[in-house]
Formats: C-alpha cells, structure tokens, sequence
C-alpha cells in the first residue's frame, strides 16, 4: 500500500497516493501549504497554443480555447484499480504440490474409486496468487438489538451497548477465480507475517490475481465486510441472550489500515473417466488441501443394500424371537 | 457578516483596461475585451483559500430542460412559466463549508415489543390472543463521523436553497484551481465561518433524531431524545456549480428565480402559484360537494 505522508488527524487512518479527503471519517488530507498572499493577485488563464485568455468549458470539463481548442489538462482525483502490493511467497514447490495431491486421492476412502489414483491424469497443476484485503482496525462499535435475555412477557427485551472491537488481520478474500469456500479453508493456512513487498520477478513464477475494483468500490466492500464480521462477533459473547433479532450497529472506526496482499495456491485440475475436477492447495501448507473426487456409485449403492439388507434381518430376527 | 474586502481596480492584461472586481467575487471580465480573469486574495478567518471545488458538468441548454421538467410537476404553477423566457442564466460557483465530525448521540427512549395474550371472547365464549405492546426504557450511545455536510457561504443563496438542490457527488471535488473558474462567476464567502459552522450543526443535529430513529430495536419506540455532541470539528471552504436562473412570466410581476445543481442537473424554484387555477379547482370541489348533498337528499 502507498501511503502518502502523516495519518488524518481526526481518525489516524493513513492517506492513500491521491486522497483529497480521509476516506473513513472525512477530514481533509494535509493540503500543501500554499504561501499566504501579502496582497491580492488577479491571474487571467492563457492559451498554451496560442495565448489567447481561456475560460472553463462545461462540455469539455476543463478550460479550453475558444480560437484553437486546445484543452488545458486539470487535476483531476483518480480511482485507480487495485494492485496487490504485499505477496506472500511460496514455500510449497511444484514437486511437493504434486505429491501432497496424489497422498490427498489415495486417501479418500472407501467410497471412492478404487482406480482412482492410477486412473485419473492430471491436466494441470498451476501456481496462482489469488488476492484479498487485510486490514487493522480499532472499533468503536454501537449497537442495539432484540435478545431473549430479560425478556418478560414479550419474548423479547431490547439491549444496546458500545463495545471496543481491536481487529487485526482480517482478511477479506477479491478473488475472482477461487470461491468465498475455498478462500475461507485456505485462509487459516497462511503465515500473514511473511508478506513481502511485490517484485517485479514475481510474475514469472506464477500468475497474480487482479483486483476487478477500483479503490471506492474496493473501500465499500472493505467496509461492508468490517460492519458483517462486527455484528458476527456482536452476536458472540457481546449482547446478552442467545437469540437475536433487529441488530443494528454504529462502527466508529480508527487507524483503519488496508493491505492488499496476493496468497500463494495451487490450483490443480485432474480428469478421471472423462469428467474433470478441480482441487486448491494452499501455497504455504501442503496438507491444506481442498477439491472435489468422483464417488464410486456401486459401493455406495453396495453399502446401501447391505444395510437395507442388515435391518430387515436384525428386524426379522426380533420378530421371530417375539413370536 | 464576513468583513467585506476591498473593491479592486486591476488592469486588463489583455488590453489594458480597468476592471473592477467587486469586493465579493473572486472573478472578473474585462468589459472592453471580455478576458476573464481569477483573484486570489489574502487569506483570512472568515475568507479562507478554497480548499475543493467542483467544476461545473451541467451546461446551459441542460438548465433551461431541467427547469421546463420540473415545472411540468408542478401543475398549480401559472402556465405561463413554462413558456416564459430566462431573463437571466448565470453559472455561479456558490461558496459553501465542508463540514466533518466525530459524532456522538446520547438517546434514551422507550422500546415496545408486541407480544400476543390469550383473552376469552365473552359473547362468543372462545379464546382470542390479544396484540399487545410492553415498554422498556433503553438509554445508550451512538458514535459515528458525519462527512458530507455541506451548508452555504453566500449570503446571496439560503441554505434551504442548497438543501433543495443537494446531493452534491462529493467523489468529484478536485482541488481547488483557478483554471476551473476562469470565465465563471466565482463568489467569496460573504456569512462569517461561525455563522456557517452553526449552520452546519445544526443540520447534524436534526439529522441525528433520524438515525437514531433507524437505529432503535423492538417493534416500536416513542418518548425519544437526543443530546448530540461534536468532536474534532473540521469545516474546508469548497466552490459548488449552480445555475442561477430568473424567470419572467409576467411583465408585472417579479421575476422567479431558479437554482439548478450545476453537477446533476436537479431545480428547484420558489414557484408562485396560479390564481386562477387555484379558484377553479376550489369551484370544482364546491361543486362536487354540493351535487353529493344533492344526491344524498334525492335519495
């Protein structure tokens, strides 16, 4: 992440490369300090082209002139699209992968094929760094909501409270390629104090994820993630009672810090009797291994007849002693 | 009200001219050779250096359509102000006051949660449930930052008039230029900054009553109060686009004046009403009204 010079005063968040106003609370970012005049100035707008004095122009958005039309360039604030600026690096190599993958299909259980292992081809085995946000964040949370706890004749008694809230390292997953599922198991697998600056080499070992957001959606969802996992742990351990309903919540927040980072994974698609699945295996732990496996329908259609077959003995037995 | 500053006399530096700049404007036209011209004068408290500004995107022809399609909602408006030409159009950047804060809303109020009681029905001797409401006192905090409370500067455009025409997209300030005025009517602050901090509290205060109103559970609420108080106040003098535009429908009566948001194109007017309109619609509901007791009787 680039920051740009001191915190905002009235929430202590840093500035991004660009930022007019602090994007939690609203404060201006530090202007530049522009000297005070001793005595007024009257400035008129000249043509770069041709010298001719420039007025703005609606149509154009910026001043242009009115006898040769050239524009003159504003200012104007940028919303970039994200970047991934920390990597986390692999530690597990392609060999290892590979390996860790065929350990995970030998041992699936009975209820897979049994040829499944010298069956299936690997089709590919591919390095991949999918992105996410993390962010640090101290919270003043206010809340109020609807609990069963000191309920008396309604089943329901209304709460409210302030609660400090210290988050740090919470990962919100911008993958496009893994699912929300995946990115949650591969999640815990992570060392997040590994990450390292982004090198211009790391393009060559495996391929890093875009970000699809400019950086005011991206904000959004940052934000809507923060108010989603707020209200999880709210409803953990913080308001009273067991059930809840109206929850609403205040989120005051300071220091906030975003970083995009890029995970380290192992994307790996194999073909068994035709059909292809798909597996993810983290980059930094090679027994965190998710993915999908054939289920061999005639043993479990073995199993079910066997137990189907099981009772109706047992039950046959027990009516025989009966009679 | 701001302390005013000087009347300035400049000389063209395109021909040479005088030019006067009044001592609230912070732009200029040379009347001989039409070359607009920006000032920049010394800071002060009540004057400061425009922080942001957000340059105009409406044009004229937009204007006057904007203006045409909201008088066609208003149909108790004297028909002729829809046909009645634009005396005059004016681009004004409209000094006005960011304002930002720490917000912190101490409420109390009572929350009803309905809940149903079996009561016997004594004609019909069965058993109904009964919706009833219990009360419980709630007292607690709200703390959030406002940041896109903006309030006039201009002594020339009430802050009911800006309300009118807001939102403002906030995400287009850029920082304040000369460039951008150029050729524009550009207005110094002419309200103090107390007056408008003022201001500005106080719109943060009645928007607080509304959030807290969303903010409260159960299925009800009444007796709600608010004491709300400000931290780290910040308040950044910005530069807004509205079209300022005046009316005449009537050569005897004043003129109507229209301020339309030179960023999104929403007007808004004080827009007189049509006597005549106003009888025959009284004659209408006179007449209706009498032909009822007329039926009622025959009947």
């Amino acid at each position: 992440m680039t920051t740009a010079g001191d915190p905002c005063r009235r929430c202590s968040s840093p500035f991004e490369d660009g930022d007019l106003r602090c994007a939690v609370c609203g404060a201006a970012s530090p202007a530049p300090l522009v000297d005070d005049l001793a005595e007024a100035t009257v400035e008129v707008l000249r043509c770069e082209g041709c010298g001719a004095a420039v007025a703005y122009c609606v149509t154009a958005r910026a001043p242009q002139c009115a006898f040769c039309g050239s524009i003159v360039r504003l200012e104007v604030p940028e919303d970039p699209l994200e970047q991934a600026g920390l990597i986390l690096p692999f530690t597990v190599d392609r060999s290892r992968a590979e390996e860790s993958f065929r350990q995970w299909q030998g041992g699936l259980g009975w209820f897979r094929p049994a040829d499944l292992r010298s069956a299936s081809r690997l089709e590919t085995l591919r390095a991949l760094w999918w992105v996410g946000w993390a962010f640090d964040v101290d919270a003043l949370v206010s809340w109020t909501a609807d609990s069963d706890a000191g309920a008396s004749r309604a089943d329901w008694a209304p709460h409210a409270g302030q609660t400090e809230l210290d988050l740090d390292g919470i990962v919100v997953s911008a993958s496009r390629g893994l699912t929300p599922r995946e990115t949650s198991r591969l999640l815990p697998s992570y060392d997040l104090g590994s990450a390292r600056e982004r090198e211009p080499g790391d393009e060559a070992e495996a391929v890093v994820e875009q970000f699809e957001l400019r950086r005011a959606a991206a904000r959004r969802q940052v934000r809507s993630e923060l108010e989603r996992l707020v209200a999880g742990r709210l409803r953990n351990g913080v308001i009273p009672g067991r059930r809840f309903r109206n929850l609403h919540t205040s989120v005051l927040a300071r220091r906030l810090v975003t970083r995009r980072l890029a995970f380290p994974a192992w994307v790996i698609a194999y073909r068994y009797r035709g059909a292809l699945y798909r597996c993810v295996l983290s980059g930094q732990d090679a027994a965190c291994l998710l993915g999908e496996a054939p289920i061999a329908v005639a043993r479990v259609l073995l199993a079910v007849l066997g137990a189907v077959l099981g009772v109706l003995g047992l039950a046959g037995l027990i009516s025989l002693i009966a009679s | 009200m701001a302390e005013p500053a000087q009347q300035l006399e400049v000389a063209c530096s395109s021909c040479g001219a005088t030019i006067l700049i009044e001592p609230l404007l912070r732009t200029a036209r040379c009347p001989y050779c039409d070359s607009p011209s920006v000032v920049d004068r010394p800071a002060t408290t009540d004057r400061p250096r425009p922080q942001f500004a957000i340059g105009f995107t409406v044009d004229r022809a937009r204007t006057a359509e904007s203006i045409r399609s909201w008088l066609r909602g208003r149909w108790l408006a004297p028909s002729g102000l829809r046909r009645a030409a634009a005396e005059r159009v004016q681009g004004i950047y409209l000094p006005a006051y960011l304002y930002s804060a720490a917000v912190e809303i101490e409420y109390s109020a009572k929350i009803g949660e309905a809940y149903e009681r079996p009561q016997v029905d004594l004609s019909s001797k069965r058993l109904r449930r009964v919706r009833e409401i219990e009360y419980r006192d709630l007292a607690g905090r709200h703390a959030s930052y406002v940041s896109d409370t903006v309030v006039t500067a201009s002594r020339g455009l009430p802050n009911a008039e800006l309300e009118a025409i807001e939102p403002f997209d906030l995400a287009a300030l850029v920082e304040y230029t000369p460039a951008l005025l150029s050729g524009w009517i550009a207005e110094e602050p002419s309200l103090t900054r107390e007056d408008c901090l003022q201001l500005a509290r106080e719109e943060v205060r009645r928007r607080a009553v509304g959030t807290i109103e969303g903010f409260l559970p159960g299925d009800t609420h009444q007796s709600t109060s608010c004491h709300t108080s400000l931290r780290d106040e910040s308040a950044d003098l910005i530069l807004l686009p509205v079209w300022v535009v005046a009316l005449r429908y009537h050569p005897r009566r004043p003129l109507v004046r229209f301020v339309v948001n030179g960023q999104t194109g929403k007007a808004w007017g004080a827009t007189p009403l049509s006597w005549p309109k106003l009888a025959l619609i009284a004659a209408a509901i006179a007449g209706l009204a009498g032909l009822l007791v007329l039926v009622g009787r025959l009947l």
